[in-house]
């Protein structure tokens, strides 16, 4: 039998490492038993997702009759706009928010870029329905494609960096900085003006000042210490 | 009309300490808690699995599926395919989701010589599982060709449930005529780093209970008060460690076992919370204070009628009229809000102890030791989980953060008061 040098407590033969203070175990009379039963299996569990089966059938028939009634409403009875394409458009966008419930396995990527495609999809309906002047393909396909891969970057950035609340603030107020100045060029290039930055500068302005506070913050180990004992995060 | 009754499907209304639980369920998260017993012979599957077929209809409470009504959730009898044994996992306690598994809520595992239940808190309380584990282990030993006698924990298969193992015991008790306030300061959190969803880090250090009395009985203290008391001092240590801006109180939620205090047989949750504490705001404390401290807050507190006061005031949220009416969606989010802010933050840690586990003294040859595991906290902590059994002391911590100092500055603190302890542990060691 190994003990912990450092702990003083008896460890199971096949310790090569003490669990309390990860101390190497060195005994000169007794190896580590690399074949020793280990206290504890190696099989990994699993909590299967809920199957959310009867919840999901539930919704698709309520959204599906919906638009199924408003559709035959709309050519049978109420024939003078081609209003239900709202109704139907709203009921696709809302079954497509609804997916990750469904299908909890799904990818939060593919989810999110369904939901931009959704609201594109909306729009474009708005956009049949009322032809101006181009205001869908020169402002809102641009902004919700901008919009999306936005949420997606922050999406990668929490999930795959596993960045700390403080740089998940500073990449959001990065994120509001760049979107504003392109609303405003795109804005701009709609309103066949020259091109430049007036409002979102204020915006930038405040978003590169509150960007460089929490920068020092982040990489100074003391502040940043100093500011999560102080804000318990 | 007598033949509708008897068709009549019967359902339980969950207890005053099982309706929390379920609202605090995430997709990370369930209340689930692990009593295992080790046998000094490997298990069988098989027998395992005919012993759980032949036992759990003895045991009504716990073959059951969670539903929900429109003010109240509600437990439901069972009669899927199931609950099936499975080999045992290194992340035990994971989320128990109440349409999976056949809608079962409770499951068993073996490995080698362990056998293990894993409960949902909604059926009971730690003493009511223990009666199952012990009776399916009486049953598989049986069915293994061995004499084991019902009696000390292990009931009779062919006896009829007892009602009084089906009530809610809190309802009959509960008679205060006083409810005193549940204000308590915020404590100390551990802080440390957040494991992966999924990952339960277990330390498991078996004791002699012969030593573990004679250093409580140097002390003048039972165990458990020893127990608390040295829990107290490692965070103490921990927050000292950990250099905090501002000190906090430090606290222990521990469940007391109402049925040593209200005669009951209820296999269903009957305990309730007491929350010994050190604020190390008022001095330093040296291990000998919080010894006393801990002694006398036990014998103050720990007694009929302190106990009935404290069941009194959650017996009045659920009689409450205008609580009842209130939808369960909008109780769920109060509940779940209280208990996050409120009653989350009462507490730096966990301790739970079983007491000396009986069996039939012809079980003693087969069986070396109980476990017992709080299971996954509710926040980023760390929960200890005692049980003796003969001469054997198992205390297993469950944390879900990557840090152990907590278990170091407990485990080390026996070590020097002369104990001796073996440690096992699902962390990466090999």
């Amino acid at each position: 039998m190994s003990y912990c040098v450092n702990c003083g407590v008896e460890l199971h033969a096949g310790c090569s490492v003490c669990p309390l203070c990860n101390t190497e175990v060195h005994n000169p009379r007794q190896a580590v038993d690399r074949t020793a039963l280990a206290p504890f299996p190696v099989r990994k569990g699993d909590a299967s997702p809920v199957q959310q089966t009867d919840a999901m059938i539930l919704i698709s028939i309520i959204l599906a009759v919906t638009a199924g009634v408003c559709g035959l409403l709309n050519l049978l009875v109420f024939q003078r706009t081609s209003w239900s394409l709202y109704v139907i458009g709203g009921c696709a966008i809302l079954w497509i928010f609804f997916l990750p419930v469904f299908f909890q396995k799904l990818s939060p990527y593919l989810s999110l870029f369904l939901d931009g495609a959704g609201i594109s999809m909306y729009f474009g309906i708005i956009a049949w329905l009322h032809p101006g002047n181009g205001w869908y393909l020169g402002l809102a396909f641009p902004l919700t494609v901008l919009a999306t891969g936005l949420v997606l970057l922050f999406v990668v950035c929490v999930r795959q960096i596993h960045a700390s609340i403080l740089s998940c603030a500073a990449f959001v107020l990065g994120e509001i900085a760049v979107f504003t100045i392109a609303a405003e060029l795109l804005i701009d290039l709609f309103r066949q003006a020259p091109p430049g930055i007036t409002w979102s500068a204020i915006v930038l302005t405040c978003c590169v000042i509150i960007d460089a506070a929490l920068i020092t913050i982040i990489r100074r180990a003391r502040l940043r210490e100093e500011v999560r004992r102080r804000m318990h995060i | 009309m007598s033949k509708r009754l008897n068709h009549k499907t019967p359902w339980y209304r969950l207890d005053l300490s099982a309706i929390v639980y379920p609202t605090l369920q995430r997709r990370n998260f369930s209340s689930v808690y692990r009593l295992s017993v080790i046998l000094k012979e490997k298990v069988e599957p098989d027998l395992l699995q005919k012993a759980v077929d032949l036992t759990l209809p003895r045991f009504p409470t716990f073959k059951v599926a969670m539903r929900k009504g429109l003010f109240w959730r509600y437990l439901e009898p069972n009669d899927r395919p199931g609950p099936f044994v499975e080999p045992d996992i290194v992340n035990p306690c994971m989320p128990m989701f109440f349409q999976n598994s056949n809608r079962y809520l409770i499951r068993i595992y073996y490995y080698e010589c362990r056998i293990a239940l894993e409960v949902f808190h909604s059926l009971s309380d730690g003493g009511g599982a223990l009666y199952l584990l012990r009776t399916m282990t009486a049953v598989y030993l049986r069915l293994k060709g061995y004499e084991i006698p019902d009696g000390h924990g292990v009931l009779a298969l062919d006896e009829k449930p007892d009602p009084e193992e089906l009530e809610d015991a809190y309802i009959r008790y509960a008679s205060s005529r006083v409810r005193p306030p549940r204000s308590r300061d915020k404590t100390y959190r551990i802080r440390g780093t957040k494991e992966p969803f999924y990952t339960l880090n277990i330390i498991n250090g078996v004791l002699q209970v012969s030593q573990v009395r004679a250093v409580s009985g140097k002390y003048q203290v039972s165990v458990t008060e020893y127990l608390n008391a040295v829990l107290l001092y490692a965070l103490l240590e921990k927050q000292k460690a950990d250099r905090v801006f501002r000190e906090l109180p430090v606290s222990i939620a521990m469940p007391v076992n109402l049925r040593r205090f209200f005669p009951s047989k209820t296999l269903r949750n009957f305990i309730t919370m007491v929350y010994p504490s050190i604020d190390p705001r008022m001095g330093d404390y040296t291990f000998e204070d919080i010894i006393v401290q801990v002694h006398h807050f036990m014998r103050y507190y720990i007694n009929n009628k302190f106990l009935n006061a404290d069941i009194t005031t959650n017996a009045a949220v659920t009689r409450n009229p205008f609580i009842r009416v209130v939808p369960l969606f909008f109780k769920d989010f109060v509940v779940r809000q209280f208990y996050k802010r409120v009653q989350d933050r009462q507490s730096s840690a966990g301790l739970t102890n079983l007491g000396i586990i009986e069996t039939p003294k012809e079980m003693k040859a087969y069986i070396e030791r109980f476990d017992v595991l709080m299971g996954q906290p509710f926040s980023a902590r760390t929960n200890c989980a005692v049980a003796s059994y003969g001469d054997s002391l198992s205390i297993s911590f469950a944390s879900s953060i990557v840090e152990a100092d907590v278990e170091r500055l407990f485990f080390r603190k026996l070590v020097k008061d002369g104990i001796h302890v073996k440690i096992e542990s699902n962390r990466k060691t090999g």
